[in-house]
């Protein structure tokens, strides 16, 4: 029942980043992920650092959310910079070239957290959705389902909120009867969340059903009008922008 | 003008519905009322073509396909049927799905949202909203694919008496617009309004008429499962002295059919018995905004009801109470001991959260298993619950998830009782259950409260517990505004409106009642 903010969750809001088409922001942050991989260091890297300030600022994101979104991912990070920076084979020391090495692609992996957590913080799921369909359109030729894969990104992205709150009551039902479920070593603690999973498959699997009777009766069958209109001149400038100063950074 | 003749339907073994005949015409509001598993919901999906009857037909204006562009179909549970996280995309779904043009869409969707009154809550997060609004955003998203008829299975079972009120001020309007309705309740006071009422039992349709003859058919209220409910016999009372139900439930309609010496015929019981101490004093619990008390103080002997609107903190209470969450400041003392989890019994709605076993044996025998007693007593305490609550032994071998839902929570109550926990808290117990089913549960609530066991009840449905109950403890804004006697509460509509909600019917009709004989 407690919900924590998750880094990345979308926080309803009117930034500029916020009223921009979300077909033109998945493109961005396509172009920026593969640019931030191939820009050269330093000077390419300021860049796309200079473009994550920009982004950060333009959706009112804290740094701090970045550092949060990094944490999961804190242990493998440390350790790959420290794997690169001390050679323990053949003569055991310690490689500045190595730690360089390290630290850049830490940088790397930062800045394209902190562009994803700019995209996701101010596009709802379904803007999602819709965006992934319109981008991935021209699949549709060569027979990708393509309405069916954005309804299903949709559909979970919708799940998640109710399964939190279906976990949370079924454990508190079994706490109630006696359950140890936050006690005890990590094998007992597994068979306490085993315990919760079968309630928890089998309401989901019930609530699935039911949903997909619910999508039947509203005539779903796969194909949709798309709601998002063409692009304004607006969102293409910005666009244009983006890549432009992505192609630049990766050249550098 | 829908017209089911002669359907049958089987989904396998045995007819589900067994010659079965019916109509709705446009403009017409129809009840279908009737025991679970009598048939009413297999109907209702005849009606918009998501299942085909075996023999017989189905007509809607004539044609026997692509009837769920013509009849929508409304759930009891908004949450099993809004698709998307935002309302004004959840409302498109439909529309969308028709190969309508993109300015189209757009235009039902506003069209839709303001039928329903819920203009401003195009852009939210659907999982942001209140049962009520989530209710409403499903019928925007019905309404917007422009049905000619509607089918409403039960769909104010979760909602409290306001939303109930917003979401049938929404359907008169779509009856008074043209549009047909066929609603399944089991709510008497869905009879108001009605052209018809039609009773289904075992497959068949068991009585038909005006609501008006139903109610003053004894034989027809309790085929309706309407027997053991007080709302329906001050109705029927009212309906043999010539109360008309064309009109909207109001109480002082209904109350000028009365006099005060009928309030007893609506059944006022007491239970006396040496109540166990249980306590809540000076609680106070903070997580973030949405989760917060402060300063709760109360007497929780007998059988509590705890009522407050939505974001009340309802349920972070009914958790503190059960021990599995600890308060910041104050207590919760049972037989003077404070709480902790496992002492105090807690059960939700749906039995399914929290069973988990293989068996039912297994299930039952979890608490006193996990509490580290001899398998000896064990088996003692499971025999002696599946007793109390009416399980058979034949089966402890079934696994509980293929047991009837009344079955299944009986299963979670013993579960609950085997533990010897001493008091219960029930998270909303009754929401979607059937007149006959609630009438079983509030036994067995009864049950326990004679047993000398405390118990407490959060619910939106607080009618038709304040006849069993001790005291009622109004919340607002994570704070008691009142804890006072049931029979006080139970004439006292001030009391609900002072804390944002609104008075159950048959409160309101007590009330006009015992003012009337002041006046007089």
């Amino acid at each position: 029942m407690l919900r924590p903010r998750v880094p990345g969750a979308y926080a309803p809001g009117s930034t500029p980043l916020h009223r921009l088409d979300p077909r033109v922001k998945l493109m961005m942050l396509l172009v920026a992920t593969v640019a931030t991989f191939a820009a050269p260091a330093p000077l390419g890297l300021l860049m796309m650092t200079v473009g994550l300030a920009a982004a950060l600022v333009a959706s009112r994101t804290s740094p701090a959310t970045v550092l949060m979104g990094l944490r999961p991912a804190a242990v493998v990070l440390a350790l790959s910079v420290a794997s690169n920076a001390l050679v323990l084979v053949g003569q055991p020391g310690f490689s500045p070239d190595g730690l360089v090495r390290g630290a850049l692609v830490v940088c790397r992996i930062a800045l394209v957290v902190g562009f994803a957590l700019s995209f996701s913080s101010t596009t709802p799921p379904p803007a999602i959705a819709d965006g992934l369909a319109a981008l991935m359109a021209p699949l549709r030729r060569v027979g990708v389902p393509v309405g069916a894969i954005a309804m299903s990104a949709s559909v979970a992205l919708r799940f998640i909120p109710l399964t939190v709150e279906e976990v949370d009551r079924i454990r508190c039902a079994q706490r109630a009867r006696g359950a140890l479920l936050d006690e005890g070593g990590p094998l007992r603690r597994l068979r306490g969340w085993g315990q919760v999973l079968v309630p928890l498959v089998v309401g989901l699997f019930r609530r699935a059903d039911e949903l997909a009777s619910a999508m039947t009766d509203r005539c779903y069958t796969g194909e949709q009008t798309a709601l998002l209109g063409p692009l304004a001149r607006r969102e293409l400038v910005v666009l244009i922008g983006a890549v432009a100063w992505a192609v630049a950074a990766a050249l550098l | 003008m829908i017209e089911v003749s002669d359907a049958c339907f089987s989904y396998g073994e045995g007819d589900v519905l067994d010659h079965v005949s019916l109509s709705v015409g446009a403009g017409e509001r129809v009840v279908l009322l009737g025991a679970n598993g009598s048939g009413k919901s297999t109907l209702s999906r005849l009606l918009n073509g998501s299942l085909e009857p075996t023999s017989g037909n189905v007509l809607v204006d004539g044609r026997t396909d692509g009837l769920a562009r013509l009849v929508g179909y409304v759930r009891q549970d908004p949450r099993n049927q809004i698709v998307s996280s935002v309302v004004l995309d959840e409302v498109a779904f439909g529309p969308r799905n028709l190969g309508l043009s993109r300015e189209e869409v757009l235009r039902r969707v506003d069209e839709a949202l303001d039928a329903c009154g819920i203009g401003e809550l195009r852009n939210r997060a659907t999982s942001e909203l209140s049962g009520g609004q989530q209710q409403l955003v499903a019928i925007a998203g019905v309404l917007a694919m422009r049905p000619r008829y509607l089918v409403l299975d039960e769909v104010g079972a979760h909602l409290d008496v306001a939303a109930r009120g917003r979401v049938n001020e929404v359907v008169e309007r779509l009856v008074g617009s043209g549009v047909g309705v066929l609603e399944i309740a089991h709510d008497p006071l869905a009879l108001f309004g009605a052209a018809r009422a039609v009773v289904m039992e075992g497959g068949r349709v068991a009585w038909q008429g005006t609501p008006r003859e139903l109610l003053k058919s004894d034989d027809a209220r309790a085929r309706a499962g309407f027997g053991e409910d007080s709302v329906a016999r001050a109705l029927s009372i009212a309906a043999r002295r010539g109360l008309s139900l064309d009109l909207r439930p109001e109480p002082h309609a209904v109350a000028r059919y009365l006099v005060r010496e009928d309030a007893c015929a609506f059944g006022q019981s007491h239970t006396k018995a040496l109540f166990r101490p249980f306590l809540a004093s000076k609680m106070a619990f903070a997580r973030g905004s949405h989760f917060s008390l402060r300063d709760v103080s109360l007497d929780l002997r007998g059988l509590t009801l705890v009522l407050g609107p939505s974001g009340s903190g309802k349920t972070t209470l009914a958790r503190l109470l059960a021990g599995v969450m600890s308060p910041d400041a104050g207590d919760v003392l049972l037989d003077g001991r404070p709480v902790r989890a496992g002492r105090v019994g807690l059960a939700f709605q749906r039995p399914g959260d929290q069973l988990f076993c293989e068996t039912v044996y297994d299930d039952i025998a979890y608490g006193p298993r996990a509490r580290g007693a001899s398998e000896r007593d064990v088996d003692a305490a499971v025999r002696a619950a599946a007793a109390r609550l009416g399980v058979g032994e034949e089966l402890f071998d079934r696994s509980p998830f293929d047991l009837s839902g009344g079955q299944m929570r009986r299963v979670a109550l013993a579960g609950v009782v085997a533990c010897e926990s001493g008091a219960y808290v029930f998270d909303e117990p009754t929401a979607g259950l059937d007149g006959p089913s609630r009438a079983e549960l509030r036994r067995l609530v009864h049950g326990l409260v004679e047993g000398g066991d405390p118990v407490v009840l959060v619910t939106h449905d607080a009618g038709e517990w304040l006849e069993e109950a001790t005291s009622v403890a109004f919340l607002r804004d994570g704070a008691v505004v009142q804890q006072v006697e049931a029979h006080v509460a139970a004439s006292s509509p001030e009391l609900f409106v002072a804390v944002g909600l609104e008075a159950p019917f048959m409160v309101e009709l007590r009330a006009e009642l015992e003012g009337g004989a002041e006046h007089a």
